[in-house]
């Protein structure tokens, strides 16, 4: 695997920039944005706020290798996240309560290439998530940045007209492997507190 | 291979003595000679480490999974870049790029990349060459050199290398590349020459204002209907309207004549056409997706993929009407013949939307029966049993 440098520097920049906080998820019960509880099997890395995009994101081999993101009660109208400062002229990532699982795969896969990365799909398919009729879906993708193949999954499903997703990739060959098992079981624990 | 070098040298000659006879045609601009050929620069200086690094960036480039791998288009595209570089053309290698933005660059050392977002968007050889012609411009000019002697005097080193490096974060790339740009008369230089090597290329030069024209018109459909800064060479080469006009009286001084070659670069594109499209959906830029689709059905009405996706461009964006008119261009598809499954697909969702479950199932069952291993059958027949139940 190609050492992602520059994905580390870039990084590291926007981590130094918003100072952004890591703190350690034990294994058990987890509580994210006071909203939704998932089974955690084995301890986690968890960057509170994403890197400056808001989202909680949790790793385990480390931000720039793989990444599992919660959107969590996203509402009709919100982003799904910012637009990056200094791009003008860009469609933002708006979430509409009516949207079909096709159309959040969509929302989904511009975010992914926005920064030019490429997608594709490998499956998308109904599931039970947070206890609503949701939808499962598998992608592989190359990062732009540093070129490195990733595979991806993520759960998701409108329950009362708000959005909650979550988005795991890592590359393809030995990280994906390693932790996808651990990730289908931590989504399909899922629930939403009321 | 001695006598391949004989004979670039002659060719080089021969095309600096025409490229110099086509520029003193232009009364508004000074003449104009090609260069030699360059030699590659001492290791020691630091124009040679700039190759040297742009020479281990295209390594990786020929490796790059982004790299499109279609032999015969590349070898076309090659072929446009030869005749604008004339006795250049064998220090010219061609790299196209799939990545869905309006962009080409080239390095000092020859390395010409062309992104994918900018083979969708030229309309014809023509305009491609217009961009091309205008990149090599730079090149034959030697600006990125001054540019990096610049950055240098300025202390600015690592920065610029880190621009030159692959294109990252594009509004990373964006902000960098404009920190660098060239200098406005750098611009207009390679502007003037890059019309001088279309028209002795043989292309009509009047078709570079138009390639400026259509990226205005679909920043002006991005949020904000401003100049966007949502393709990285927007950051350096501004499509400003001033520009526009620019080229195109410098084109009418150089009067007319030239082919555009439609035919032929629709012909090369084609078998690629259609994954060029779904990287263009997938951006998410609706209002310029629909800009540049209006633009493509205008020029070729009868192809029935276009409509597809500009119906699906209507369909995820669902503004107000925006399902009524989807539906009537994935319609129109239908009557053409040989539209894609996905047609029926788009369909079957907007009906789907708009609580018609009969027609739904009906469309999606199309669907399958069409592309039975799709990725997204899984989901497709979850909503057909739906249906049944």
């Amino acid at each position: 695997m190609r050492i992602p440098y520059r994905a580390l520097v870039a990084l590291l920049a926007v981590a130094v920039a918003g100072c952004a906080a890591v703190s350690k998820v034990d294994s058990g019960e987890a509580l994210i944005r006071n909203r939704l509880v998932v089974q955690v099997a084995n301890p986690w890395n968890q960057f509170e706020r994403g890197l400056a995009d808001d989202t909680p994101t949790w790793t385990h081999e480390g931000i720039t290798v793989d990444a599992l993101q919660f959107y969590v009660g996203v509402r009709d109208g919100a982003l799904l996240a910012p637009t990056p400062s200094g791009r003008k002229g860009v469609e933002p990532l708006t979430f509409r309560a009516s949207m079909q699982p096709a159309d959040v795969m969509a929302l989904l896969q511009s975010l992914l290439t926005r920064d030019g990365s490429s997608f594709s799909l490998d499956r998308l398919e109904a599931t039970e998530f947070v206890g609503a009729r949701g939808f499962r879906i598998e992608y592989s993708m190359v990062r732009k940045l540093d070129e490195v193949r990733l595979r991806g999954v993520a759960f998701g499903a409108i329950r009362n007209g708000e959005l909650f997703l979550i988005n795991y990739s890592a590359p393809r060959l030995a990280f994906f492997p390693k932790h996808a098992a651990e990730v289908e079981a931590l989504a399909r624990s899922a629930k939403v507190r009321s | 291979m001695k006598r391949r070098r004989l004979l670039a040298g002659a060719c080089a000659q021969c095309a600096a003595l025409a490229s110099a006879g086509a520029w003193a045609q232009s009364p508004a601009s000074a003449p104009w000679t090609a260069p030699a050929r360059f030699l590659r620069p001492e290791l020691t200086t630091d124009e040679g480490g700039l190759w040297s690094l742009m020479d281990r960036e295209e390594g990786r480039l020929r490796r790059s999974p982004f790299l499109i791998r279609d032999a015969a288009l590349r070898d076309y595209l090659q072929g446009i870049a030869c005749k604008l570089a004339g006795a250049h053309c064998a220090d010219v290698r061609v790299y196209p790029v799939r990545t869905p933005f309006f962009n080409a660059s080239m390095a000092p050392n020859g390395m010409l990349q062309i992104w994918s977002g900018l083979l969708l968007r030229a309309e014809n050889e023509a305009q491609l060459a217009a961009v091309l012609g205008h990149e090599i411009g730079h090149y034959l000019q030697r600006h990125t050199v001054d540019r990096l002697r610049d950055a240098k005097a300025r202390a600015a080193f690592g920065t610029f290398l880190a621009a030159f490096g692959v294109v990252g974060l594009l509004g990373q790339m964006a902000a960098l590349a404009s920190a660098f740009a060239f200098t406005r008369d750098q611009e207009r230089e390679a502007d003037a020459i890059g019309l001088a090597l279309m028209r002795d290329a043989g292309y009509d030069a009047r078709e570079a204002s138009k390639v400026w024209d259509n990226l205005r018109a679909e920043a002006a459909a991005a949020p904000g209907g401003d100049v966007a800064l949502g393709s990285p060479m927007f950051a350096t080469h501004p499509p400003s309207e001033e520009r526009s006009q620019t080229l195109a009286r410098l084109a009418a001084e150089g009067g007319p004549g030239g082919g555009v070659g439609e035919a032929e670069y629709a012909q090369k594109l084609a078998p690629i056409r259609f994954s060029l499209l779904e990287d263009e959906v997938k951006r998410g830029q609706y209002g310029e997706s629909l800009v540049l689709l209006d633009r493509m059905i205008r020029r070729a009405p009868e192809l029935s993929d276009q409509l597809y996706f500009r119906a699906e461009v209507r369909r995820l964006r669902d503004r107000e009407g925006d399902l009524d008119v989807a539906i009537a261009d994935l319609r129109q598809a239908t009557a053409l013949g040989n539209e894609p499954a996905q047609v029926h697909r788009s369909l079957g969702y907007i009906h789907q939307k708009r609580g018609q479950p009969a027609e739904a199932s009906a469309e999606f069952a199309r669907y399958i029966e069409l592309a039975p291993d799709a990725p997204d059958a899984g989901l497709i027949r979850t909503y057909l049993l739906q249906g049944q139940s």
